[in-house]
């Protein structure tokens, strides 16, 4: 049997007909999208293009912005006697410190939490919920807990474990306690996520591997990680594009500090734009295009790996 | 299941009321009244305007007090508009930040400008050059305001190029409390005279060492810095344009918190000194007159005194001032502009919730009622020399600088000369990229 068993007669004039109705304009699927269109363009794509243009010029946000060509970008990539030069390696520096420290974590951690929980213990739901719980709360409410917790004198860690520890003014321990927040902080929306992934693999792939004699750590590298590739990926590449954007942690729990070692660039940035004294938006515009462009790069980088790896 | 879902339930109840507690418990430490956010006030201001009939119409009132100061802002208002004036007042609180920031596009776009908006004295000589302001020079002669019902330095620091573009409400000092239960035990009289220098604190430094107590607390260095620094005489640019603080006298400050660090003789890095001094373990801790509050609620046997000083001449304590200030509106007519004056001045004569909130009204009034008189910051409405304020108009970019390199001074991971030099030069950047 082909395909040509399955054939029909139909009418040269019907088929004719068919083909005007299907490139037939209609409004509805337009309207659909329209929503998030206008939304993306009013508040992303408007706000992104004028950010850039800002970018070219100095401006304190109330005048009209003069522009001043790659003065901005000459400024922070090539003056090292200028204060945004340093502010800006310093920044990234300690962004991309964070990145690294933070994203394997982000990865792992709930990847673990996610396979025990797939053996099904007992209170699993419970341990689901209070692995999310966290997510929901406010950057305020989730570094104040913090605080309280690694506060030298009166805070719990040191208190239970009689330490003396200076969480937020000495390194390693200001990243530490940044890194710590942030994991608690966000670990239920990749667990969620590798949860719903695992509940989908074909139970009887591992369970013909386990026939096999395959060991648990095969079992999962073998077959386990390969399953859930998309949403693995999907992960890494939010997870790094929303830790370039780290910002309430380190503001609220170090202050940058010891010494803007632990200043990331957003920082600088929202400082530069708003801070106390006038605006200097031009130079905050150039610092932010710089940083999203390499946040871009970055993620097409991860994409392109990964699906290499898929191929 | 269904035994698990409850239990589910019950422990997502608990955690979410443990996160509540602690963000409750903050705000406990500044008043245990019923606190509204500036998000209430927001909605309840953006229910408005309308006019209510035989009135003529509203003014628009923006502050920075959210939390309590709102409160008490939101009270004063709300006696105002009982004396059922021509123009009822609205009264929106928001972060300061964002008044900052929202002021000055509200008067240049020309919708929505405020009729009267409260900044900090700091503020107003920029936003003055930059001509978002209105003088208020033509409308005191037929106002109730005058010079001379307020306090001199509050009221001079907002006369600029020739014209007046600030009243103020209040004058708010960074000065010292004292733990008196502790000072009886090792303050030797160091403060028989009033007033704290700080080598009287290193006299009594090991007396408190050896028993675990920290002679005096350092933080929010920004404030510290400039009120010695203001004692010393010193300005953050000796033109009002080049920022120049790094000279001998902002080295002098700096050396000072040195010898104590390395002493022992404050806390270590990481501390928080105003909860230690909460908890009775701290002589002497510097603090705004705005958290007495705190200490109150704690049951603190504390006394509020001038800000330590280097020698008994050179009496200073860094102040700010919550200034009403008129933004340019050219649909204002002159009469609301009148109106808008004969509220400042019932806020003015009016304060008594203002001084309740912590704060020290600048109104002279104030001096006559007993209560006030009774309260520890009433002495500060008597001082004028004494209040250091700093009119700078770069005076943001400058403080931020500070604020980056201070904690490492006083902690020794930097030099002072290193600091104040970076502090300066990235003052200038920011003055020349701000242009």
């Amino acid at each position: 049997m082909n395909s040509s068993d399955y054939a029909i007669d139909i009418p040269l004039e019907q088929t004719k007909t068919n083909t005007k109705k299907s490139k037939k304009f209609s409004i509805t699927p337009y309207l659909f999208i329209a929503p998030h269109i206008l939304l993306f363009v009013a508040f992303f794509l408007i706000p992104m293009v004028y950010g850039i243009y800002a970018s070219f010029t100095k401006w304190n946000l109330f005048g009209s912005p003069s522009f001043i060509g790659t003065s901005n970008y000459e400024t922070i990539f090539f003056n090292h006697d200028s204060t945004f030069y340093k502010q800006f390696w310093n920044g990234l520096k300690n962004t991309v410190t964070f990145v690294l420290i933070c994203v394997p974590f982000q990865i792992s951690l709930p990847l673990i939490i996610a396979v025990l929980l797939d053996k099904k213990p007992k209170g699993r739901n419970i341990f689901q919920g209070i692995f999310y719980l966290p997510t929901l709360f406010s950057i305020t409410s989730v570094t104040l807990t913090w605080l309280f917790i690694f506060n030298r004198t009166l805070g719990l860690f040191n208190h239970l474990f009689g330490t003396d520890i200076n969480w937020y003014g000495e390194q390693p321990y200001a990243w530490m306690t940044i890194v710590i927040a942030t994991l608690w902080w966000g670990i239920g929306g990749n667990l969620i996520i590798y949860v719903a992934a695992l509940a989908g693999i074909d139970r009887s792939i591992t369970e013909a591997a386990a026939l096999d004699g395959a060991t648990g750590f095969r079992k999962f590298f073998h077959i386990t990680l390969p399953q859930i590739q998309f949403p693995l990926t999907y992960t890494i590449v939010v997870s790094v594009i929303a830790q370039f954007n780290i910002y309430g942690q380190p503001l609220m729990i170090t202050g940058g500090g010891p010494s803007e070692s632990t200043h990331v660039l957003l920082m600088y940035i929202r400082n530069l734009a708003f801070g106390t004294g006038k605006s200097v938006a031009g130079m905050a515009s150039a610092m932010s295009t710089v940083l999203g462009l390499i946040i871009g790069v970055v993620s097409v980088i991860q994409i392109i790996m990964i699906r290499k790896q898929e191929a | 299941m269904k035994r698990k879902n409850v239990l589910a339930g019950l422990l997502t109840g608990a955690m979410l009321a443990t996160v509540v507690g602690c963000g409750s418990g903050q705000a406990t430490e500044v008043s245990d009244e019923a606190v509204p956010t500036a998000g209430d006030l927001d909605e309840a201001a953006e229910e408005v305007p309308t006019v209510e009939p035989g009135k003529k119409g509203t003014i628009e009132f923006w502050t920075v007090f959210t939390g309590a100061d709102g409160t008490s802002m939101q009270a004063m208002v709300d006696a105002y508009n009982a004396t059922n004036p021509d123009y009822t007042v609205n009264h929106r609180a928001m972060e300061a930040n964002d008044l900052y920031l929202k002021m000055p596009l509200a008067i240049q776009s020309g919708e929505d400008v405020p009729d009267v908006c409260i900044n900090h004295v700091e503020r107003v000589p920029l936003f003055e050059e930059n001509g978002y302001l209105e003088d208020y020079t033509p409308y005191l002669a037929d106002s109730e305001v005058s010079a001379e019902n307020y306090n001199p330095k509050a009221w001079q620091m907002t006369e600029l190029d020739g014209g007046h573009y600030g009243i103020p409400l209040d004058v708010h000092s960074y000065i010292l409390y004292a733990n008196m239960d502790l000072y009886e035990k090792y303050g030797n009289g160091v403060l028989d005279d009033g007033l704290l220098t700080w080598d009287e604190i290193k006299s009594v430094g090991d007396a408190c060492v050896a028993d675990d107590i920290i002679p005096i607390g350092m933080s929010w260095l920004r404030v510290k810095f400039l009120s010695s620094y203001a004692q010393l005489g010193g300005k953050l640019s000796s033109d009002g344009e080049t920022p120049d603080f790094n000279n001998d006298n902002a080295l002098k400050v700096l050396n000072t918190w040195n010898e104590l660090y390395d002493a022992g003789y404050t806390h270590k890095d990481g501390d928080d000194p105003w909860q230690l001094f909460l908890a009775g373990k701290m002589l002497f801790c510097p603090e705004g007159i705005w958290m007495y509050n705190d200490i109150k609620e704690a049951g603190l046997n504390a006394k509020m005194l001038d800000y330590p000083v280097f020698d008994t001449n050179s009496v200073g304590n860094w102040t700010s001032s919550h200034q009403f200030v008129i933004p340019k509106n050219d649909n204002r007519d002159d009469e609301k502009t009148q109106a808008v004056l004969d509220f400042i001045n019932f806020m003015g004569n009016h304060s008594l919730d203002w001084a309740k909130a912590g704060q020290c009204p600048a109104h002279v009034s104030i001096k006559d009622v007993a209560e006030f008189q009774d309260m520890p910051q009433a002495f500060l409405a008597d001082e004028n020399d004494e209040l250091k304020i700093y009119d700078y108009k770069y005076y943001g970019y400058a403080v931020e600088s500070l604020d980056v390199v201070l904690g490492d001074v006083l902690f020794e991971r930097m030099t002072a000369q290193e600091a104040l030099d970076k502090a300066v030069q990235e003052t200038k950047d920011k003055i020349e990229m701000g242009e």
